[in-house]
């Protein structure tokens, strides 16, 4: 595994106090926020300070942390020390296995391309997505790891879904790994395999419920649930908003003065539509229950754009020149009043 | 270790669904104040008495959970955190106005 420098994530130097790190990670965490940020690979960003800070605002994995030394570079290969951990003091009891490193990963079925990402996102810490090297220091069954008392846990994992698939409906594989206490009292990650079936007409930031699919409580005891968080990627024609989907539609000037019948795509295959004779370029027409599935189902609204033919050819310059003759038209009559 | 492959139903957390304030804290990073405080806020509209009894539309849920993050990753409190969604969600609605009139203008 690849050596982190959790100093280097958060821009701090290695004396830096508490106060520093705090506000160090605070200005980091306000600019690649995933809710808030603009910035490319803010999720993956974020995850680091995320990790960085555990360690760094944590006395004891801090001292822990810097007695790896001080010339190990990120990017290094790394294993734990066979003696890691000795010698601490635990303020929150050793021995404790909470959940350890990536709880939930997803990918698409087999077959197909373009996954777009899934991680775990849980508040405490032993949960959510770090890094493998993160969790061999501190994860599960290290002496750091201070597990919630065996009680069941939510696991929470973002999902990213095409438009076509949240219109159709759609099937996920779902890598889900556990901590598992063996025999012998250390703990092993199992993993295991789910497919799930995502029903037509989600949205946008909405909850997915896996019931017993989150960390098994200590014991016999029920455990917690998978929430999956959906999140549709942005879609080359068209624009979506709640369960509304818009598209912008090209028409010839003819089109739109005239009035004309056309074919438009929508997300469940091409309709036919009628323009009014007169309209104009920027004017959204409604086309009722073609949006996303739902009670109500969405709407899907074309944006009209006209397009002007090029005069390229002497039978187009003939045409607008007849127009200019023709036509008793002032584009610029508002500018005159 | 691999284990056998399980095929799940997924139970969508949408319309319909009413969800008790406690569960809500657990899925949103907050506490029964902050819900109460949001409540105030009229950013969700529970229905019952008393707070620990509510019921809150699962609609709410993908704001909340917005706000939950906020006042957990970066401090702020909870009308902070109410005002950055609101001016989140303008944001967003302005850049989908932009990219819209952005597509009448192009070539493309």
């Amino acid at each position: 595994m690849e050596f982190r420098d959790y100093y280097k994530v958060l821009g701090v130097e290695r004396a830096a106090s508490a106060d520093q790190i705090k506000a160090a990670y605070r200005r980091l965490a306000r600019k690649y926020h995933p809710d808030v940020s603009k910035e490319p690979n803010a999720e993956a960003r974020f995850k680091e300070m995320q990790e960085a800070y555990e360690v760094l605002k944590d006395p004891e994995k801090r001292a822990a942390y810097d007695e790896l030394g001080a010339n190990w570079k990120a990017g290094e290969q790394f294993r734990p020390p066979p003696d890691w951990g000795t010698g601490f003091e635990f303020s929150g009891g050793a021995g404790h296995a909470g959940g350890a490193g990536r709880a939930a990963g997803a990918r698409r079925g087999a077959g197909r391309s373009g996954w777009s990402g899934a991680g775990a996102e849980d508040g405490a810490f032993a949960e959510r997505d770090f890094s493998e090297f993160f969790s061999s220091l501190f994860g599960g069954g290290s002496p750091f790891a201070r597990g919630g008392g065996g009680a069941a846990r939510d696991h929470h994992a973002r999902v990213g879904l095409e438009l076509e698939e949240t219109y159709r409906g759609t099937t996920r594989t779902l890598e889900l790994r556990r901590p598992e206490v063996k025999p012998d009292g250390s703990v092993e990650l199992r993993t295991h395999t789910v497919r799930v079936t995502i029903p037509p007409g989600v949205t946008e930031g909405q909850l997915i419920r896996l019931a017993g699919q989150g960390a098994p409580a200590a014991g016999r005891g029920q455990a917690g649930d998978l929430y999956l968080e959906v999140h549709v990627q942005p879609h080359r024609l068209f624009a979506l908003e709640g369960r509304d989907v818009t598209l912008t539609f090209p028409v010839a000037p003819w089109e739109a003065a005239l009035g004309a019948s056309v074919t438009v795509p929508t997300l469940g295959g091409s309709v036919e539509m009628h323009i009014p004779a007169g309209a104009q370029s920027g004017q959204r027409l409604r086309l009722r229950g073609r949006g996303l599935p739902g009670q109500p189902p969405g709407d899907q609204y074309v944006q009209l754009k006209v397009v002007l033919p090029p005069a390229s050819s002497p039978q187009a310059k003939a045409l607008y020149e007849e127009m200019r003759g023709k036509l008793d038209f002032d584009p610029r009559a508002n500018l005159s009043r | 270790m691999a284990g056998v492959t399980h095929r799940l139903e997924a139970h969508v957390l949408g319309e319909g669904d009413w969800i008790g304030a406690t569960e809500i804290c657990r899925l949103c990073w907050l506490d029964l104040g902050a819900v109460m405080e949001l409540a105030e806020l009229g950013v969700v509209a529970p229905r019952g008495t008393p707070p620990g009894e509510w019921q809150i539309p699962a609609t709410a849920l993908p704001r909340l959970r917005v706000i939950g993050r906020l006042m957990r990753d970066l401090g702020v409190n909870v009308s902070g955190a109410a005002l950055a969604l609101e001016l989140l969600e303008a944001r967003r609605q302005l850049e989908r106005r932009i990219r819209a009139l952005e597509l009448l203008v192009s070539d493309h």
